[in-house]
């Protein structure tokens, strides 16, 4: 069963998008056939969700062409209602569900079965979503709350209101994430059973395995472009799936850096993180930058939350400089030395509406002893800090809610700084930060393990851990699966290790 | 020349900055309607009527005073008014209980005081503890506290009244220093306190960093649970000290006191320029804003308006003063 055997349900002609000038999509073919699953894979920011969202109209597309049936679709007033009224469905991880209604309202929340009468009418409510169930085989009571239905049921129920309200296509974001293992073979029971009906299924998952299990071709997108698409049968090599999502070359080549590497610094152990159960361990040394990766969801940020204190662990201990450090609140962890750049910067690494001076004040005061404070030294040692790390902004007096990305994230890089943290915890430190602004920020981390101190560098982008970091580890679903030597891996070997492809030949075969 | 240009530039951006100061601004505001209440009334600007002024917009200001802390930490403390009450009531029991066991004048004077400030310290407390271990909204647990506090207010005494007031406790509300009163010394004073507290303290700048953003003043290291708390305690004290004022001015303890203070402060603090979403405000804003709402029923009571209307121009101003909040955040 391939496509060109089929009517093209839909297809998607030389597609591009850019958001503020970078190029998220660039000429991107994509086609789909009635009856077919066609999974689309690619790394963080390889561009899937880009594409999906212009198919589900959330996106509008710069250049392009979509046929559904054959037949153009006006890219110009395409919108989310559109695309539903052509039978586009996306289910996400009960996203369009409502929680504390019932199956049967969830069913009928798009007209109340009122058959354009005023009252609500629950009998007919009942037997239409009892309709919608049974079409799919589907054995869940009408009358119960959605909030108590598992994950899976959720997910199939989305499925059963698209396809009642005459689905066509549906995409499928990451469905089997947050599910285990025998629901997840219940779910690709049900999308064998959708595809016979000549439904055609859009797949997104970072799971190997299950794309030989349910789908019918397989297309890769690798920094916006479609760099193949290939039909699932015996021949489909993993080790070929992998290099084409990783790709070979290295944008930036290792930054050059006099690395005297010292003795154990830091020392993590048994670090069990809230919602994954294995315990984490590893170590790190003087003046290194150990780098860890993973795909999006594969635990990192939560570990670094709970390395932190920011989310008290459930056990382990942390030790730096040979010294413990109580890692149940972030205060006590501060004071043992450690420090955290949050993913999210915005909400919780910066008090926008204060100004630099304080922003960059706040930790060594929260520190220090005293009850009173400077004025006086506040400003200097942030008009210090100012000048040191180039942060552009009126004055030290300026609130950080007007400074741009990379000027914000200077910021906390100053205030960990002026609060004299030893090992410091960055959790994705250049997301949408320009080129420029980045390289600051990598000469800052350089110049902080220069002092003898070390830094954990955590981030999806595959190319700024292979440049930057001394020591490489790999997470996959709250595990560490690898521990690389940047200067001798590869992407496709690095890529293999976050999606936990089990099968060594395939490892060395990706190498 | 071109010099000149500069400076006079300079001067306007100077002078534009000033007026986009709150406290400036407002500062501004409550001179033009001095001078209006002046025009249209002779009495109005008198240094006797100014002080008038400020002996009655103490009790208010003094809640305010600690609001602001609440405030500017991202929260609300609707439980002021009858904090206010019951601390009141709980000192004037003390004081006759000390009078009854023959403590003598001024040591049961000072039980009472002592009663009433430690009073109002609890029951900000407990809201305090409510909102980070309960973890409910501060709106909530305060609007708890509202009902429990007038309730046990009211149950303490009964519902009577307390009267029997030695001069001793009377004269911090009705004695003067020189031409100054008591209350606007005890104000002032309170109001420098804060202004250092909050300028030149951890725990001031402390606070303004909770408001803008808690969970990341958290992980600045900041001891966020143990904060809150004593912010409340500081605005219930700050209640009971207002408390004290009046019962000393009006020589009596009212069960069904202080009704309505919590709007009037929380609207002092809203028009002294704090922000209602927490992290920016000024004392002084507060101070200046407690003596505008005053001057507002000062002036109107002098030019005879009901006192119903009175209460429709504060509510009035109140909404103004946050549009205008909104509107410069727009900016």
């Amino acid at each position: 069963m391939t496509g060109e055997t089929m009517a093209k349900l839909l297809e998607m002609i030389d597609i591009d998008k850019s958001f503020f000038g970078v190029r998220i999509l660039d000429k991107v073919n994509f086609d789909l056939g009635a009856g077919e699953v066609h999974a689309l894979l690619g790394a963080n920011g390889a561009g899937k969700s880009t594409l999906v969202k212009i198919l589900s109209g959330a996106y509008t597309l710069d250049a392009g062409r979509m046929l559904v049936d054959g037949r153009g679709v006006d890219m110009s007033r395409h919108s989310p209602e559109s695309a539903l009224a052509m039978g586009v469905a996306t289910i996400y991880q009960n996203f369009h569900l409502i929680p504390h209604l019932t199956v049967a309202e969830n069913v009928c929340l798009a007209d109340f079965s009122t058959g354009g009468k005023r009252w609500v009418n629950w009998k007919t409510m009942r037997r239409r979503a009892l309709d919608a169930l049974s079409a799919i085989g589907l054995d869940i009571d009408p009358g119960r709350v959605v909030r108590d239905l598992r994950v899976s049921q959720q997910q199939m129920l989305e499925i059963a209101i698209a396809l009642s309200q005459n689905a066509r296509i549906i995409i499928m974001d990451e469905p089997t994430a947050a599910i285990s293992q025998r629901e997840s073979e219940k779910l690709f029971g049900l999308v064998r059973a959708i595809r016979a009906r000549g439904v055609g299924v859009i797949y997104i998952s970072h799971r190997l395995e299950e794309i030989r299990q349910i789908t019918d071709r397989v297309t890769v997108l690798r920094d916006g472009r479609n760099v193949g698409t290939l039909p699932v049968d015996d021949n489909l090599s993993f080790a070929a799936v992998v290099e084409l999502i990783a790709g070979r070359e290295v944008k930036m080549g290792r930054r050059p850096r006099a690395t005297t590497l010292g003795s154990e610094f830091a020392r993590v152990e048994g670090l069990r993180v809230p919602g994954y159960g294995d315990p984490v361990a590893f170590s790190v040394r003087a003046g290194e930058i150990l780098g860890i990766t993973g795909l999006v969801g594969a635990g990192k940020s939560e570990f670094a939350r709970a390395l932190f204190g920011a989310d008290r662990p459930l056990s382990g201990s942390v030790r730096v400089e040979g010294t413990l450090v109580d890692v149940s609140n972030p205060s006590s962890a501060i004071a043992g030395g450690l420090g955290y750049l949050p993913e999210d910067r915005d909400t919780s690494g910066l008090c926008m509406g204060l100004s630099l001076k304080d922003n960059i004040s706040l930790t060594s005061l929260a520190k220090s002893k005293s009850a009173a404070l400077s004025v006086r030294r506040d400003v200097q040692l942030s008009g210090r800090f100012r000048k040191d790390l180039a942060i552009k902004s009126v004055d030290v007096n300026q609130q950080v809610r007007y400074l741009s990305g990379g000027n914000k994230q200077k910021v906390i890089f100053a205030k960990w700084l002026a609060a004299n943290c030893r090992f410091l915890i960055l959790d994705e430190p250049t997301i949408g930060i320009d080129v420029g602004a980045r390289e600051d920020i990598y000469r800052l981390i350089e110049d902080f393990v220069g002092t003898g101190r070390a830094v954990a560098l955590i981030s999806s982008d595959f190319d700024e851990v292979l440049s930057l970091s001394d020591r490489l580890l790999v997470m996959s679903r709250g595990r560490i699966t690898a521990d690389l030597d940047p200067g001798k891996t590869d992407k496709p070997e690095i890529m293999s290790y976050c999606l936990g492809v089990s099968d060594q030949s395939i490892r060395h075969a990706a190498v | 020349m071109e010099q000149g240009e500069e400076s006079a530039k300079s001067f306007g951006a100077l002078a534009f900055g000033l007026l986009r100061h709150q406290v400036v601004s407002i500062t501004a505001i409550m001179l033009v309607m001095w001078v209006i209440l002046w025009q249209m009334s002779p009495h109005f600007l008198t240094v006797r009527n100014i002080l008038e002024i400020t002996l009655q917009a103490s009790v208010t200001a003094v809640i305010a005073a600690g609001v602001s802390f609440v405030i500017y930490a991202g929260m609300i403390d609707l439980s002021v008014g009858s904090i206010f009450a019951m601390a009141a009531v709980g000192g004037g029991l003390a004081y006759h209980a000390a009078n009854n066991a023959q403590w003598g004048t001024f040591p049961g004077v000072a039980a009472s005081l002592l009663a009433t400030v430690a009073i109002g310290g609890i029951a900000g407390l407990v809201n305090g503890l409510s909102v980070v271990y309960l973890r409910i909204p501060a709106f909530v647990a305060t609007l708890g506290m509202m009902g429990i506090a007038r309730g046990i207010g009211f149950i303490i005494c009964d519902g009577v009244p307390i009267y029997g007031l030695p001069k001793a406790y009377t004269e911090i509300g009705q004695g003067k220093f020189g031409p100054i009163p008591y209350p606007t010394i005890i104000t002032i004073a309170l109001f420098l306190v804060f202004f250092v507290i909050l300028r030149n303290t951890r725990f001031g700048r402390f606070t303004y960093a909770i408001g803008s953003n808690a969970e990341a003043s958290r992980l600045s290291g900041i001891k966020v649970n143990f904060m809150i708390p004593v912010i409340f305690v500081i605005c219930g004290a700050c209640a009971a000290l207002a408390s004290i004022i009046e019962a000393a001015r009006l020589g009596t303890m009212q069960p069904n006191g202080g009704q309505g203070y919590e709007l009037q402060a929380i609207g002092a603090v809203y028009i002294g320029g704090a922000s209602i979403s927490g992290g920016e405000g000024h004392i002084l804003g507060s101070l200046i804003g407690a003596i505008l709402v005053t001057t507002i029923r000062n002036g109107l009571n002098i030019l005879g308006v009901s006192a119903f209307w009175q209460l429709v121009v504060n509510g009035l101003i109140i909404i103004f003063a946050v549009a205008a909040d909104q509107i410069r955040k727009r900016r």
